[in-house]
């Protein structure tokens, strides 16, 4: 078990007047080489549940464990932790500070006192993961590219840490569709081909849904729905409209399809599992 | 990160009550007045009349007392160290000796004099940005500056970068943690090393911070631009300042106790 969470809960502002509990009773646990998506209105936790996991924010009551370590005892060696969990903020590309991207994706690797080889190893091993031609682009300044190269160097630079774990806040919000189909892509391929451990967080279900083979669902700082997504979309599908967040267009298409009467199964994820399914279902098949 | 968490300096606290929704010209000039006669008070009975009002307006106020109190932390330093300078430096009579060290009755007397001054001065002005919106209080400024346009003072101008200022503080402290956290995650270590490599390690946090704020400096200027803002010439106001009874009184009550607390005692 990589990461295990016991009954955190998390105020901010404890004891002021303007107290928020953010966080209500969370319990979790994430193994290895998980694909994790964690969905959930603006504002319902997310955000803050990801920090909690390497040591940005300690709960104000409950424990979590990486790989059996519990990250609130005393002495406990932070560092160490963010090495292992990459955390890869919204908007990432705001981070950005250095002169060269070279620099850039250098920094982790240079914070943790590597030789001058090893640095230029694990940026070019950087660089490829994220699909940037290394000779093109070292020497560019990372204020000269576009949003989307911008968004894959500020990831190229937390990988560049080599973590065990990585954890991607919205990493496609503000991004064109094609920006975001490569980001995803880049981000499934270091799943399969490294067998990185993944959560992606975000609120939109489109893409992200199809992507990951777990889903959680967060509402108001609570977990109330974990599984995979073609489950939750079958099992509970009102449920979801309920909290608001809402189905992928196909599966809300499936659904309807099943409300009129036809016998479909609803927990599709794509169009291409949906055209399948229908095409099943139809008693004459189309010739295309 | 706790920090900055902490700074209440401009932070509004919403109540109703007689100091909220008096006039913020006739709040500017009490306050004014009270830092004027801080300096003018010399005897301890003074002070005493004065704290005395500086709490009372606390209390009416309804603003809890922690936050008031709560801008006194970061000069806390300052007053310390005055009283210790004062009570230790001022030659006079002697009352307490230990080594080259000696406490005199001068010094201990000017350390606390300096010490209830500094104070009563915080306690007044946080009293006045914890009990004003931030849209009156400039809105009041521009208003007492404008007296001093015929010298060439731009009040508008210097009451719409007070504005924008004081808006931003709150989004780019927000935006330092952010950021700040961010770095952290990527191997930055804020906590460790000397003074210089503490500074050195600022850099990944101020250069995003500035880059940031310059970016967004630039939208704000179109955003206006396209709401066809043009200076303060023939602009009018969604709310006209108008001084009541309330504010006459409450101006000539705290008149007539800064005047008592600095000439007559």
């Amino acid at each position: 078990m990589f990461i295990h969470i016991e009954n955190i809960c998390f105020t901010y502002s404890l004891g002021m007047p303007f107290e928020t509990e953010v966080l209500k009773d969370i319990n979790l646990e994430i193994d290895k080489g998980e694909f994790i998506g964690l969905i959930g209105h603006t504002g319902c936790g997310k955000t803050t549940l990801i920090q909690h996991f390497n040591g940005l924010l300690n709960p104000t009551s409950g424990k979590i464990y990486v790989e059996g370590v519990d990250l609130n005892k005393k002495g406990v060696n932070l560092k160490l932790i963010r090495q292992k969990i990459g955390l890869v903020f919204q908007y990432p590309e705001n981070q950005l500070f250095e002169e060269t991207i070279y620099q850039e994706v250098a920094f982790g690797p240079k914070k943790l006192g590597l030789s001058e080889e090893k640095i230029e190893k694990r940026v070019r091993e950087a660089l490829k993961m994220v699909d940037l031609d290394y000779n093109l682009y070292v020497e560019r300044s990372p204020f000269s590219l576009s949003g989307g190269e911008m968004r894959r160097v500020a990831l190229a630079s937390i990988l560049s840490i080599r973590p065990k774990m990585l954890i991607l806040d919205e990493p496609t919000a503000n991004l064109d569709p094609q920006g975001r189909d490569n980001i995803l892509s880049e981000i499934k391929k270091i799943h399969y081909n490294f067998g990185m451990t993944v959560i992606l967080v975000s609120h939109n279900m489109e893409k992200v849904a199809e992507t990951v083979k777990r889903l959680l669902v967060m509402h108001r700082g609570e977990i109330i729905m974990d599984g995979t997504p073609q489950e939750i979309f079958e099992k509970h599908a009102n449920d979801l409209m309920k909290v608001g967040l809402g189905l992928p267009q196909v599966t809300e298409c499936m659904h309807k399809l099943k409300a009129k009467g036809k016998e479909v199964y609803t927990g599709v994820l794509t169009v291409d599992d949906a055209e399948k399914e229908v095409l099943k279902k139809m008693k004459k098949p189309l010739k295309r | 990160m706790r920090i900055l968490r902490n700074i209440s300096f401009g932070q509004y606290i919403p109540r109703d009550s007689l100091i909220h929704n008096l006039d913020p010209r006739i709040k500017i000039l009490s306050c004014l007045a009270i830092i004027v006669s801080l300096f003018l008070i010399t005897k301890y009975s003074g002070y005493l009349i004065l704290g005395s009002f500086v709490l009372f307006s606390i209390i009416i106020s309804k603003v809890h007392p922690k936050f008031v109190f709560r801008g006194l932390r970061p000069i806390l330093f300052i007053i310390i160290f005055t009283l210790i300078i004062h009570i230790f430096m001022t030659e006079g009579k002697v009352i307490y000796q230990l080594g080259f060290l000696k406490i005199t009755q001068e010094g201990l007397v000017k350390g606390l004099l300096i010490s209830f001054r500094l104070f009563i001065l915080i306690l007044a002005t946080s009293l006045l940005t914890l009990a004003t919106s931030p849209i009156s209080l400039t809105d009041g400024i521009e208003r007492l500056l404008a007296i001093f346009k015929f010298i060439g003072v731009p009040a508008h101008e210097i009451a719409m970068m007070m504005t924008i200022a004081l808006r931003f503080i709150p989004t780019l402290l927000e935006e330092t943690e952010k950021i700040m956290k961010a770095q952290i995650s990527r191997g930055a270590d804020f906590e460790s090393g000397n003074i210089f490599n503490r500074a050195k390690n600022l850099i990944p946090i101020l250069i995003p911070l500035f880059v940031n704020a310059f970016r967004r400096a630039d939208e704000l200027a179109i955003a206006m631009e396209a709401k066809c803002y043009r200076g303060g010439e023939g602009r009018t106001h969604y709310r006209e300042l108008k001084i009541k009874k309330a504010d006459i009184l409450t101006f000539a009550f705290t008149i007539i106790v800064t005047v008592m607390a600095s000439i007559m005692f």
